[in-house]
């Protein structure tokens, strides 16, 4: 009884941690994806529209396949674990010797503008790997859990 | 195309915004709204076959001042509402700069199918065909 109380406890103590390891398999698999996504934008080289829906140029989507799509900071409330996949921290990059921050570029690509035809890249590879990524965090959390079950 | 996706853009065309599906080629003066089916969000598949499929577009507001706000906005949602129920989304609220434009952009999901009534005695007669 002893041992299962000690178990237990032990459970409750690392839980957080577990959970962090488990998401962050889980936010890798999201942002592969998002990676993939972007190889996947249709591109059209740059001409001048005074309106209408224009593809992104070679050069923007360079600089987003390049940019990686990252994994946030974790954020920790009481015993949940939070992060965001994403280019909000992507930095700045150069574009017709301009200095354009990435998640506008990111942003004008897969929301649209008044200019751009949308290709929300971001929101597809979410949809497509939220299942996936639940797996692996699964199986990463009872990973964990077995682990401790043996020390 | 499925049939709610008509129906929204129906809809959509209805009411006091100028409403196109994909795009615009001429931007028109004022508030106008884009709506687009964007990808396969989900499938369902059994036997080998694909049964059904999901689905997401996304309905883009665009509209020059800040003030005409309210109006429209709800506008579009009731329209979404009324002919998706709750499988929508308000998915970003964006400003661009160059061109002074508010933009708002909707997710919605719809299924593929139409749900279908089995017709009266359908399975009596497919057994009379084995036969």
């Amino acid at each position: 009884m002893e041992e299962v109380s000690a178990l237990l406890d032990k459970m409750q103590e690392r839980a957080p941690a577990a959970a962090a390891r488990g998401l962050y398999e889980g936010a890798g698999v999201m942002a592969n994806e998002v990676r993939k996504g972007a190889e996947s934008i249709r591109t059209a080289p740059f001409h001048y529209v005074r309106a209408g829906t224009r593809l992104p140029s070679p050069e923007e989507k360079s600089i987003v396949t390049q940019a990686s799509a990252g994994i946030a900071k974790f954020s920790k409330t009481g015993s949940e674990v939070d992060t965001s996949v994403g280019f909000r921290n992507a930095g700045y990059a150069q574009l017709k010797g301009k200095t354009v921050p990435i998640p506008k570029i990111v942003n004008a690509i897969n929301s649209g503008t008044s200019f751009m035809q949308k290709q929300p890249f971001v929101r597809k590879a979410a949809r497509s790997a939220a299942p996936k990524a639940m797996e692996a965090i699964k199986k990463r959390i009872e990973a964990e859990f077995e682990a401790m079950g043996k020390e | 195309m499925p049939s709610e996706y008509e129906a929204l853009v129906a809809a959509l065309k209805l009411t006091d915004i100028p409403f196109a599906e994909y795009g615009w080629k001429t931007r028109p003066e004022g508030a106008y709204g884009v709506v687009q089916l964007d990808f396969e969000a989900g499938q369902m598949n059994g036997d080998g076959e694909k049964l059904d499929r999901v689905w997401e577009g996304s309905v883009d507001l665009f509209y020059p001042k800040l003030t005409d706000r309210g109006d429209l906005i709800d506008a579009v949602e009731e329209t979404l509402t009324e002919i998706l129920g709750n499988s929508w989304e308000l998915n970003s609220t964006q400003y661009e700069r160059e061109t002074g434009l508010f933009h708002v952009e909707w997710a919605f999901q719809v299924l593929h199918s139409e749900e279908e009534e089995e017709p009266e005695g359908g399975e009596q007669d497919a057994v009379h065909d084995e036969g």
